[in-house]
């Protein structure tokens, strides 16, 4: 079982939880069990076309799952996943 | 409702007076009691936005995830990001909303003449299409 780390406004959807474990061979699998454990969470990282929210970004232990192998990148047992947003901004418009 | 307390909110100061008249950005993280919000400590972070950064900010994810680590070994929450607007208004930018994230509280200092003037706090929706002012107390406020 992969470990993941709940930031802290999504505890709330976890059963308070700062770290769940899941199951899956792989991020989207683990990520799948997660948010069927707590399906409250689906609505924070999902979108409603079922893509994850353009500000969620991924980590397994300390690399950003988009630059290895996106959902399909393999998990094991003693993997940490992370939830991180994306965040910037600016005074002025885009 | 977000107070921050006397030290980190110096440290939110001084950084976004010493990076005038760029934007500044980082972390707050403290405590949390139902709708109370308590900052304990500032966490200055790198603005990682390539090009000018008289009216950008971006973060690092992986500084934020530096952040959150942090907070989790001090047993406290990762509550909020705070920027600075120089010579600007600390309101939600156009480009402070859709660069947003629902989760935290943003804190937007308002730099004047390279001098602290006011500050607000903002909670963005999910959607990135509204962000709600939220009551913000500091030391001098």
């Amino acid at each position: 079982m992969a470990r993941i780390l709940i930031p802290t406004p999504l505890r709330q959807f976890a059963d308070k939880k700062d770290t769940v474990e899941a199951n899956g061979a792989t991020v989207g699998e683990v990520l799948a069990d997660l948010t069927t454990q707590y399906p409250n969470l689906r609505k924070q990282l999902y979108s409603d076309e079922g893509k994850l929210r353009s500000f969620v970004n991924v980590y397994l232990n300390d690399d950003d799952i988009r630059y290895l192998n996106k959902d399909a990148t393999p998990v094991a047992a003693a993997d940490t996943l992370s939830i991180v947003p994306s965040i910037a901004g600016g005074r002025k418009g885009i | 409702m977000i107070s921050i307390e006397r030290t980190p909110w110096r440290e939110m100061v001084n950084h976004a007076q010493a990076t005038y008249p760029n934007e500044c950005c980082g972390a707050m993280i403290g405590t949390i009691d139902g709708e109370n919000k308590n900052v304990v400590h500032a966490v200055a972070l790198d603005n990682a936005h390539e090009g000018s950064q008289a009216a950008r900010y971006v973060l690092r994810p992986e500084d934020l995830l530096r952040a959150d680590r942090e907070a989790r070994e001090r047993k406290m929450d990762l509550i909020g990001i705070y920027h600075s607007h120089p010579d600007c208004d600390a309101y939600f930018s156009e480009t402070d909303l859709k660069n947003s994230c629902p989760w935290y509280s943003f804190v937007v200092l308002s730099i004047q003449q390279g001098r602290f003037h006011h500050a607000n706090s903002w909670l963005p929706n999910a959607e990135q299409t509204h962000a709600d002012k939220e009551e913000l107390q500091w030391p001098e406020s």
